[in-house]
């Protein structure tokens, strides 16, 4: 970074203000007797984003407080954090080629539709059984190892598509047993402390499927072939292809954003399950009935809809999300037994995000932290810290959603 | 009622247990005395009761074994920690512990009819399972060999491995329990280096001799312990390598894509301080062990636009890498691309990394050229038993390194670990990786002007670059293209 003092002293100003509205804000709401809920998150919000010339106006007049007075300082705050870097930077990739930006961009959201899959799978679970299941990283880890050893190691051959399908009902059939006979036991009253004994069980699946895997299979790194061998296509022609250059490992598009083709399958195939579940949720009967008892457990039992086997229902969901994602990208990333532990880490930081138990919550929270770790990869200027912070990007997110907004993005409200 | 039936059970157990207390009143017996296990006791508690000192519970386990051999109504104790309910074992009195203390020290490496070796290997995570279970596997074959020779010292020699998992903290406890709890002659092995820089520690505080065998960090020789020899090369021997090649294919500007460990950061900053030197520019990229995605970086490093891409990532986080380059143009096929030495296992590399043909990678250990017998005859065993095409670098050395102690203990005719190290320093040891020397040491002290890594270091560990020249090709076919000197066809350069 050539001059970050520009950059610090952004820093400064939208951590110092925004903490100044955070913390005052709310008391002159309760001061003046209005409604406090919102008044936290968009006092920090106006204070990060203009400082003094926002906050003064805001104390005074106290206005209703909506999701505008969040969202308009937010977009203000990405565009002073943008300039000051631009400014302290001026070198930097991320500032001069915008090709590099938008492959970065495409990139995240790529792949943070996988995490949002998986996301989804730990949402869902959480929001019907209360339970935060630890072992959802294994269940990521079994999807891709039961789709090598489908296609590659006893049915050569076999199409990719049919060894993702029985990785789904793999996972299903473990998450299913697993419930039946190690939660069921909380809603029936024979243990003491259900939610104590439910981290403990789900972390005890955790470490009994990692070293049962590791010691079935080995510790050498597996990989699936690419699902689908893409044709050469070049748009318009070969000789100037500046719409779209496919090859069997890439595809270029506009001559400058790029992914690999294995991993647009994957992100394909994310976007299409997605799809299926919202239809499910949405849709059908059970998917109805398994939101009823998210919403209240006994309102959906008078109704007539026995929640215990939705709860079974739900976690052999869950785990299948998470199968399905690990299925769809044994082919990008090589695969060994505790391949699950960083992927269940980010699970639990797009949920927070997102809010604990929200289904479109927890999508969204995937394409955010996508999108925040390949800029962060991408743009953080030291090339030996950019890819090292990976995990941390995620973290940095957790902690300021936890500060500013402990419901999530879309959490219910307390 | 199911409380209750509970209790009664277990005051039937402990009456039980307790009758034959009674029953057995020890009768003093040449100072020594008889004692039958009661709940609740524990060896060193014994010790502090009857010997007045807790650390003198091994004299109990020994001479209780002693009379185990004599008498099978004593128990055998085969572990100080367990010991159960209603076993009768025999507790010396003071002098008879004092005898045995006494001659323990002349004892270490195992008593009765064995001696012990320790291993230090990642077998979990996040150590480099594959590593660690290759030279697991490479331990085996020379235990086998050594006992089928005569063992050590006339008697049988025992491996005692342990699991580090690639955390430094786990190596020192590892190192302790061996030394503490199971008396190891010496300790050969390892496999990262942040891992033997603490190993190392322990190892000097208890002068206990230690064969690393690939553990290339430069600060592990460095040290200069007394205790503390390597038969793996160094970094900087390796950067020299990678650095003599660049500048014969005329680059100017390289990738180094590193991880987050001493092994990495060391050997990215030796070769970049070696390529500034010879007027290469390098810019170098870190993640930590275990980064699956590496698109953004790749794009990072296709906007450097290097002529050559040095991978030091271990591990599958290395196929990563280097599958994700290809995919996103600057493969081995597009650029000259040094791939990370695990690249070697042919089966696992083209599994990973399907675009990975023209991969340049490191070799440790003669060229087939220059085989010996011995490293024909280890490749044979080796590939049997594994099922691999051909021994890994870090397999010799980890065989290597264990027939090597074995024959130190030997020709110093102790287990006394000055002994064997003045034996190491002058051994001159034929195996797998050709005849392994120490030129410098207490016989021989580093003069000035040689650097102090030298220490205690098999200087000629022969380090060549091989590389893949077909897609799918076995990796007991790849030819040598650096050095000129073990050259056995022209190095394909990507991208021309």
């Amino acid at each position: 970074m050539e001059s970050p003092f520009y950059f610090v002293l952004a820093l400064l100003w939208i951590i110092g203000w925004g903490s100044v509205g955070t913390i005052v804000t709310p008391r002159i709401y309760s001061r003046k007797d209005l409604d406090v809920s919102q008044a936290s998150l968009a006092g920090a919000a106006m204070g990060a984003a203009g400082g003094p010339l926002t906050l003064i106006p805001l104390w005074y007049f106290t206005p209703k407080l909506n999701w505008r007075w969040v969202v308009i300082p937010g977009a203000a705050i990405a565009v002073i954090f943008i300039v000051a870097f631009a400014a302290a930077d001026p070198d930097n990739l991320c500032v001069t080629n915008g090709g590099f930006v938008a492959t970065q961009l495409v990139n995240g959201l790529v792949i943070g539709t996988i995490y949002g899959l998986m996301a989804l799978g730990l949402t869902l679970i959480f929001s019907i059984l209360s339970v935060v299941s630890f072992a959802h990283g294994e269940f990521y880890m079994l999807g891709g190892m039961a789709v090598y050893y489908l296609t590659v190691v006893w049915f050569p051959g076999l199409h990719p598509l049919v060894g993702v399908l029985g990785a789904a009902v793999l996972t299903f059939m473990i998450g299913f047993i697993f419930e039946r006979f190690f939660l069921r036991a909380m809603n029936t009253g024979q243990v003491e402390r259900p939610g104590e004994y439910a981290i403990l069980v789900t972390f005890g699946l955790a470490f009994f499927l990692q070293y049962l895997t590791l010691a079935l299979v080995g510790a050498n790194p597996k990989k699936a072939p690419r699902f689908f061998e893409y044709p050469t296509i070049s748009l318009p022609s070969a000789a100037d292809p500046w719409l779209m250059d496919m090859t069997s490992s890439s595809i270029t598009l506009f001559g400058t954003i790029s992914i690999s083709t294995p991993r647009f399958t994957a992100a394909a195939m994310a976007l299409i399950l997605l799809g299926l579940l919202m239809w499910f949720l949405y849709r059908t009967w059970i998917g109805k009935a398994l939101r009823a008892v998210s919403q209240d457990r006994q309102a959906a039992a008078v109704a007539g809809i026995n929640p215990d086997t939705m709860n079974t229902l739900a976690f052999a969901l869950g785990a299948t999300l998470a199968g399905l994602a690990g299925a769809s990208l044994v082919q990008v990333f090589s695969w060994v037994p505790w391949v699950g532990v960083p992927a269940s880490a980010r699970s639990f930081v797009i949920i927070v995000l997102g809010g604990m138990g929200s289904l479109p919550g927890a999508f969204i929270g995937g394409l955010i932290l996508g999108i925040v770790e390949a800029l962060g990869a991408g743009c953080v200027p030291d090339p030996q810290r950019a890819a090292s912070y990976i995990p941390a990007y995620g973290m940095i997110i957790l902690t300021l959603v936890l500060l500013l907004k402990p419901t999530g993005l879309f959490g219910r409200e307390l | 009622m199911k409380k209750k039936l509970l209790n009664l059970f277990l005051v039937v157990a402990m009456l039980l247990v307790a009758v034959p207390v009674v029953a057995a009143a020890p009768p003093p017996q040449d100072g020594g005395q008889d004692y039958v296990v009661v709940a609740d006791d524990w060896l060193s508690k014994l010790a502090d009761k009857f010997l007045g000192d807790v650390l003198a519970y091994p004299a109990i386990t020994y001479y209780t074994n002693q009379m185990n051999a004599e008498d099978s109504s004593y128990a055998k104790i085969t572990n100080s920690d367990l010991i159960e309910v209603g076993w009768k074992i025999y507790i010396p009195s003071a002098e008879e512990a004092e005898a045995y203390f006494a001659g323990q020290t002349a004892s270490v490496g195992g008593t009765g009819d064995t001696v012990k070796i320790g291993a230090v290997a990642p077998l979990s995570a996040p150590g480099s399972v594959t590593g660690g279970t290759t030279m697991k596997a490479a331990f085996e074959i020379a235990l086998e060999e050594i006992n089928e020779a005569g063992g050590v010292l006339g008697k049988t020699a025992e491996l005692v491995l342990v699991d580090t998992e690639g955390l430094p903290e786990r190596g020192t406890a590892a190192m302790e329990r061996l030394i503490s709890q199971e008396g190891v002659a010496g300790v050969v092995g390892e496999y990262h280096s942040a891992v033997a820089m603490t190993e190392m520690e322990v190892a000097n505080a208890n002068n206990l001799p230690v064969v690393f065998a690939e553990t290339w960090s430069d600060a592990i020789t460095e040290s200069q312990y007394p205790q503390v020899f390597r038969i793996a090369p160094m970094s900087s021997l390796t950067a020299d390598t990678y650095v003599n090649f660049m500048e014969s294919l005329g680059v100017k500007k390289i990738v180094i894509m590193t991880e987050n460990t001493s092994y990495g950061i060391d050997q990215a900053e030796q070769v970049t301080e070696l390529a500034a030197a010879k007027g290469i520019e390098a810019v170098t990229f870190s993640a930590d062990i275990g980064t699956q995605d590496f698109s953004g970086i790749v794009e990072r490093i296709k906007a450097e636009n290097p002529e050559l891409i040095f991978v030091s990532v271990t591990g599958e986080t290395s196929y990563n890498f280097e599958q994700q380059a290809a995919e996103g143009g600057i493969g081995p096929q597009d650029l000259p691309m040094i791939c990370n030495q695990v690249a070697g296992d042919s089966e696992a590399f083209w599994a990973n990394v399907p675009d990975g043909n023209l991969c340049i990678y490191t070799r440790v250990g003669l060229p087939k050229a220059l085989y010996t017998p011995e490293t024909v005859a280890f490749i044979d065993k080796y590939t049997a038993k594994t099922g691999k095409a051909e021994a890994e670098s870090y397999a010799m050395e980890a065989y290597d390194s264990l027939k090597l102690m074995a024959q130190a203990i030997n020709e110093a005719g102790s287990t006394d670990g000055d002994a064997i190290i003045s034996a190491l320093e002058n051994i001159s040891y034929d195996g797998a990786l050709g005849t392994i020397t120490f030129t410098y040491g207490n016989h021989n002290p580093i003069p000035e002007g040689v650097a102090a890594k030298w220490w205690h270091q098999f200087p000629d560990p022969a380090i060549t670059l091989v590389q893949y020249q077909e897609a799918g090709q076995d990796s007991a076919d790849v030819p040598v293209v650096y050095p000129p000197a073990y050259e056995t066809a022209p190095v394909i350069v990507a991208g021309q």
